[in-house]
């Protein structure tokens, strides 16, 4: 690792993934965007391997990982933080876990910033939406249902083409467009406060669950074992 | 012996398994963080919650398998990983961090199937075990677990021919399955085996699963035969026949499972001797959480003996899902040049083939 290198940042909650370089500094330097669908492994690693070769930087300059950890599709999360975690214990490197639905928030505000009360909307599920507040909970509402909006509250939607007002899509557009730097800001604004992730226990923000179903606390009911002592002659190959 | 030192990787159910395994045979770490305890409560697997938990504890294996092999990632061959089949979003998880390392640390990557890692851990040598006789070819291999239940013949290394299979619940659900209804919790194929073993009565019969004149088993006729005797068995003991009320007497709990249990190893053992007769087999491999019951193992290698066919079962923790087996699996796949790009998905159905090699 480098110190003061370069944050990558990968965001795969959102139907449009998203690999980023930024500075130290929080800076957004360069990104790669596209449609993952619901298929976010297949070109994560080589288009981080085409953003870092045409901006020339090796996998040995880079100074932190930023992974987005929704909420968000559950397939693009595994997919984005699974990788995240692989290059940062590769590479050593301080991991942080950056919240997708506030960043968002954030870029949205930054597209607009007369915009006051903006209250983000996405796909849970195939029936269901969340939604969310700045500084709250995220919840799940049913789609179609009144989304109970104050009267200077404006709407952000993300992953809604077609399914949610033309002026909410649009801002959605904006705010994922600036989701990279918005990411980029809060990353870097952790780290330089001494606040990384713990690599090992750094999970996604999911928010739909099967009906009846807790998600139980992460430590819970996970038992490991090393049942299988070394061979005879001890150790690895010389 | 030396060769090639794989790190493999296995997520595709609810065990996080990572190992090192020394050209295809000898294990330096196999470590497994284990769900069970965390899906009793629902009875069941909760991909959801399967696949958040692989995320939770794929780094802490990871560190203490390369701890216990006493290795780092330098004195790594090959990345081996299993791509299918499984869960889809537990897959993933495995196969997106095992990507992640053999780009990082330029190691080939290497994709192999969860189905034959279980044929594989035949292979495996038991701690302290200098050399040990390969199994011989051709061979004739039965894979029983939670979700599968079918037999192969092999006459070379990744060469299968599927003889049959379950043509509906894999063996570990029957089990599952009548556990729940004998109260004994989830999983149930322990729980039956020792309940099995307290059985001083052995006249309960269940119906068997033939299918005949084929390879395939059934095992929804005999879960339905359950349900039935279960019921009767609480009528008999004034019991409310479908009701959480009241237990059954610790005896009958006992007589059921061991009749129950009977069943399913009677039809496993005549189908894999059977096959194994009808191949020209020289010996038989097991593999699969299910082949961890006691009865099994000893059924099976009484008629093996029986019949001068070499029989290996792996000790039951390589029975149920670890890295080793995808290490072992790997192995072999790496020395035929297979290979996975960057690209590789999860694939939640892929079937038992040979694969093709990718690099000369
Ligand atoms: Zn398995």
């Amino acid at each position: 690792m480098t110190e003061g290198g370069p944050i990558l940042l990968i965001d795969t909650a959102t139907t449009r993934a998203v690999v980023a370089l930024g500075t130290a500094g929080g800076t957004l330097l360069e990104q790669r965007r596209w449609t993952a669908g619901y298929r976010h492994g297949e070109e994560l690693l080589a288009r981080t391997e085409a953003l870092l070769g045409d901006r020339q930087v090796t996998l040995a300059d880079l100074g932190a990982i930023a992974v987005g950890t929704g909420p968000g599709a559950f397939t693009g999360l595994r997919v984005g933080i699974a990788t995240a975690k692989g290059l940062a214990h590769a590479l050593g490197l301080p991991i942080v876990g950056i919240a997708t639905g506030p960043a968002l928030l954030d870029a949205a505000r930054a597209a607009d910033p007369a915009a006051s009360g903006l209250v983000l909307v996405a796909p849970a599920g195939p029936n269901d939406r969340v939604l969310l507040r700045l500084g709250e909970a995220a919840r799940i509402v049913a789609g179609g249902a009144d989304l109970g909006l104050a009267a200077d509250e404006r709407l952000v939607a993300v992953d809604l083409a077609g399914r949610a007002p033309e002026e909410a899509v649009t801002l959605g557009e904006a705010a994922v467009d600036g989701l990279a730097a918005a990411m980029l800001r809060a990353a870097a604004a952790r780290l330089a406060a001494g606040d990384a992730d713990d690599l090992a226990t750094l999970v996604p923000e999911y928010v739909t669950l099967p009906r009846g179903v807790r998600m139980p606390p992460p430590d819970e009911g996970v038992e490991m074992s090393g049942s299988e002592p070394g061979p005879a002659s001890g150790g690895a190959r010389p | 012996m030396s060769g090639p030192l794989l790190l493999a990787l296995e997520s595709s159910c609810d065990e996080t398994g990572i190992a090192l395994v020394e050209d295809g045979r000898r294990i330096h770490a196999n470590v497994v963080a284990s769900q069970v305890a965390l899906h009793a409560p629902t009875g069941g697997i909760v991909p959801e919650v399967a696949a958040r938990a692989h995320l939770r504890w794929i780094v802490p294996v990871l560190d203490e398998a390369l701890a216990t092999a006493g290795a780092t990632m330098r004195d790594v061959d090959g990345v081996a990983v299993t791509y299918g089949p499984g869960l889809a979003g537990s897959l993933l998880v495995g196969i997106n961090f095992a990507k992640t390392l053999a780009w990082a640390h330029r190691k080939p990557l290497v994709p192999v199937n969860h189905l034959e890692g279980h044929l594989y851990a035949g292979w495996l040598l038991d701690p302290g075990e200098a050399e040990r006789e390969a199994p011989p070819f051709p061979l004739v291999a039965l894979v029983v677990s939670g979700g599968h239940t079918f037999l192969v013949e092999m006459r070379d290394h990744l060469d299968y021919r599927y003889l049959g299979g379950t043509v509906d619940d894999a063996a570990g659900e029957a089990f599952d399955k009548v556990g729940r209804l004998l109260g004994l919790g989830y999983p149930g194929g322990p729980a039956i085996s020792r309940e099995a073993t307290r059985a001083t009565a052995h006249d309960r019969v269940f119906p068997r699963a033939w299918l005949r004149g084929t390879y395939d088993v059934s095992f929804s006729g005999l879960k339905t035969a359950a349900r039935r005797i279960v019921a009767q068995a609480r009528a008999d003991e004034g019991l409310p026949a479908d009701g959480r009320e009241g237990d059954l007497a610790a005896a009958t709990v006992a007589e059921l499972a061991w009749g129950f249990q009977d069943s399913v190893v009677d039809v496993l053992t005549t189908k894999t001797i059977r096959a194994a007769e009808e191949v020209g087999a020289r010996g038989i491999v097991l593999g699969g959480g299910v082949a961890a019951n006691g009865a099994l193992r000893a059924r099976i290698s009484g008629e093996a003996e029986a019949r001068g066919l070499a029989l290996v079962i792996p000790r039951p923790g390589l029975c149920t899902d670890n890295g080793a087996m995808i290490g072992a699996a790997g192995a072999r796949r790496f020395a035929a040049g297979v290979r996975a790009g960057l690209d590789l998905d999860a694939r939640p159905s892929l079937p038992l083939a040979r694969p093709a090699a990718t690099a000369s």
